[in-house]
């Protein structure tokens, strides 16, 4: 019986373990995705301002730009702009953005900064997207730097919170 | 003669609509869409539908009406709709466009935008929150100016030409079928090099530098161009034997006339005007006139349709 127990205690401890540098590695993927998400916005910022590349293009070329799953966004929004059955620019940001918050990491609150994007785009001249664009870039700098400081003490938690709550059930459960 | 047929309307222009206009104007008899001219989308009020001089709506269950009062309201989602597609979601993109105050879109049709204008110094920057929109329907008719032919090419040889009219009398229709007659040659008249100065977009009906309609396999269209520039433009770099502009009156456009008679390229180009007396009202014009710069002027009127013949006048008599 002892090796059984020794089995089941030790499965309970990894068990947890696991979990809990999962959550610790989110933190470094939310990190990671919001770098992404602001280098890919800032690669849509030059296709509108320079190359003045319809949308529904300019999301197609930022979608093979950005990394997964950031690029998801811009694809689905993408696709959702070639329908052409009056979907507006609106609508095919929020639908994109919706896959992005399924296979992504990202926090409500970066969502809803990102949500902001929606009600502008594509409906000004390339200046005024420029500094729209640039706006939001600057908000997601911060949130990367939150991102960043959270990220520190957030993985340390999780690390060995996953291990330390393992250990306190085995402790209960004996 | 030609006229828009049912299935071109939907495929260019219906693609543009807001799903529920297009909806709506699905179910209206192709007869009635046959000789559409323009359709007017304005912001809280009934959709309008322009066919020859009268105006039509369609109530929400796309049913025509000869009162457009009880028609079908345009939501400013509508318009919005309407310009997302028109714009393909991309303002930014038809900057120039705006700030004429008109997008060309596939086919050659144009729709006139309404809405507030911002304005920096004397020169409009762009337009926002837009309360209306105007479909103008591109029509081409073919051979429609082939009765002119002989006065605007005397022995095969094209002369200065001007086209007098109110609006809407078909003068850019008349000027479009004689840059084709013109540069595709026929067997009275040779082919000619033609530079069409298409400031308005309206002759060629360009949709991103290409002739959406047909103005002939020897014409050149400087789109988009002011004419003045477009016409020393042409003369420098295009060797034309023919220029077709429309709707001259500016002192620059005068100007740039002068070069060109001076330069043995024939010049054909509309002016609005009811009349000659209305036309020698106009010191500018007049001015031209007493220096025997044009030989011919062909006014038009609309009745009893667009592109009737009122009267020919030879100044070269």
């Amino acid at each position: 019986m002892l090796w059984l127990k020794t089995m089941g205690i030790c499965l309970t401890i990894a068990g947890f373990g696991v979990w809990g540098l999962n959550g610790a590695r989110r933190y470094s993927r939310r990190l990671a995705q919001l770098k992404d998400l602001r280098l890919a916005l800032g690669f849509l910022e030059k296709e509108i301002i320079y190359m003045h590349t319809p949308l529904t293009r300019a999301m197609e070329r930022t979608a093979r730009f950005a990394q997964p799953p950031v690029n998801q966004l811009f694809w689905v929004a993408s696709r959702h702009l070639q329908n052409r059955e009056g979907t507006t620019a609106r609508e095919a940001w929020l639908t994109g953005l919706q896959s992005l918050k399924h296979s992504g990491d990202l926090s409500n609150n970066d969502l809803t900064i990102l949500k902001t994007v929606a009600s502008q785009l594509g409906v000004s001249d390339a200046a005024e997207q420029g500094k729209f664009v640039r706006l939001i870039q600057e908000e997601l700098k911060l949130l990367e730097e939150q991102a960043a400081q959270e990220m520190d003490a957030g993985q340390k938690i999780w690390s060995y919170g996953g291990f330390i709550l393992g250990a306190v059930v085995v402790l209960l459960l004996l | 003669m030609v006229v828009p047929q049912r299935a071109l309307l939907t495929n260019e222009i219906m693609a543009y609509l807001a799903p529920n206009i297009r909806k709506l104007l699905l179910g209206v008899d192709a007869r009635l869409l046959g000789d559409l001219e323009e359709i007017r989308l304005r912001c809280h009020r009934p959709l309008i539908l322009r066919v020859g001089d009268k105006d039509y709506s369609v109530d929400q269950h796309g049913r025509v009406l000869r009162d457009p009062a009880q028609g079908y309201l345009v939501s400013r989602e509508d318009l919005y709709r309407s310009i997302a597609s028109i714009s393909d979601n991309s303002l930014y993109a038809f900057e120039e466009e705006i700030r004429r105050g008109f997008i060309t879109v596939p086919g050659g049709h144009r729709v006139g935008l309404a809405g507030q204008v911002v304005v920096a110094g004397q020169e409009v920057r762009t337009m926002k929150d837009f309360s209306g929109l105007c479909f103008r329907v591109a029509r081409e008719v073919t051979d429609c100016a082939l009765g002119l032919l002989n006065q605007v090419a005397p022995r095969g040889i094209p002369v200065n030409t001007l086209i007098v009219s109110p609006p809407r009398c078909g003068k850019t229709t008349m000027l479009r079928d004689l840059a084709r007659l013109l540069s595709d040659g026929t067997r009275s008249v040779p082919a000619h090099n033609v530079v069409v100065v298409d400031e308005r977009s309206e002759i060629a009906g360009c949709f991103q530098g290409i002739p959406q309609l047909n103005v002939g396999v020897r014409t050149d269209v400087l789109d988009a161009c002011p004419k003045a520039i477009g016409m020393m433009m042409a003369i420098r770099s295009l060797s034309p034997q023919v220029i077709i502009t429309d709707e001259v009156g500016r002192r620059e456009d005068i100007e740039a006339i002068n070069e060109c008679l001076h330069a043995g390229i024939a010049i054909i180009t509309s002016i609005h005007a009811r009349n000659v007396e209305e036309l020698r009202a106009r010191p500018l014009i007049k001015t031209l006139l007493d220096q025997g710069a044009f030989r011919r002027g062909i006014i038009l009127s609309r009745h009893p349709r667009p592109g009737q013949v009122e009267e020919v006048i030879r100044w070269d008599e």
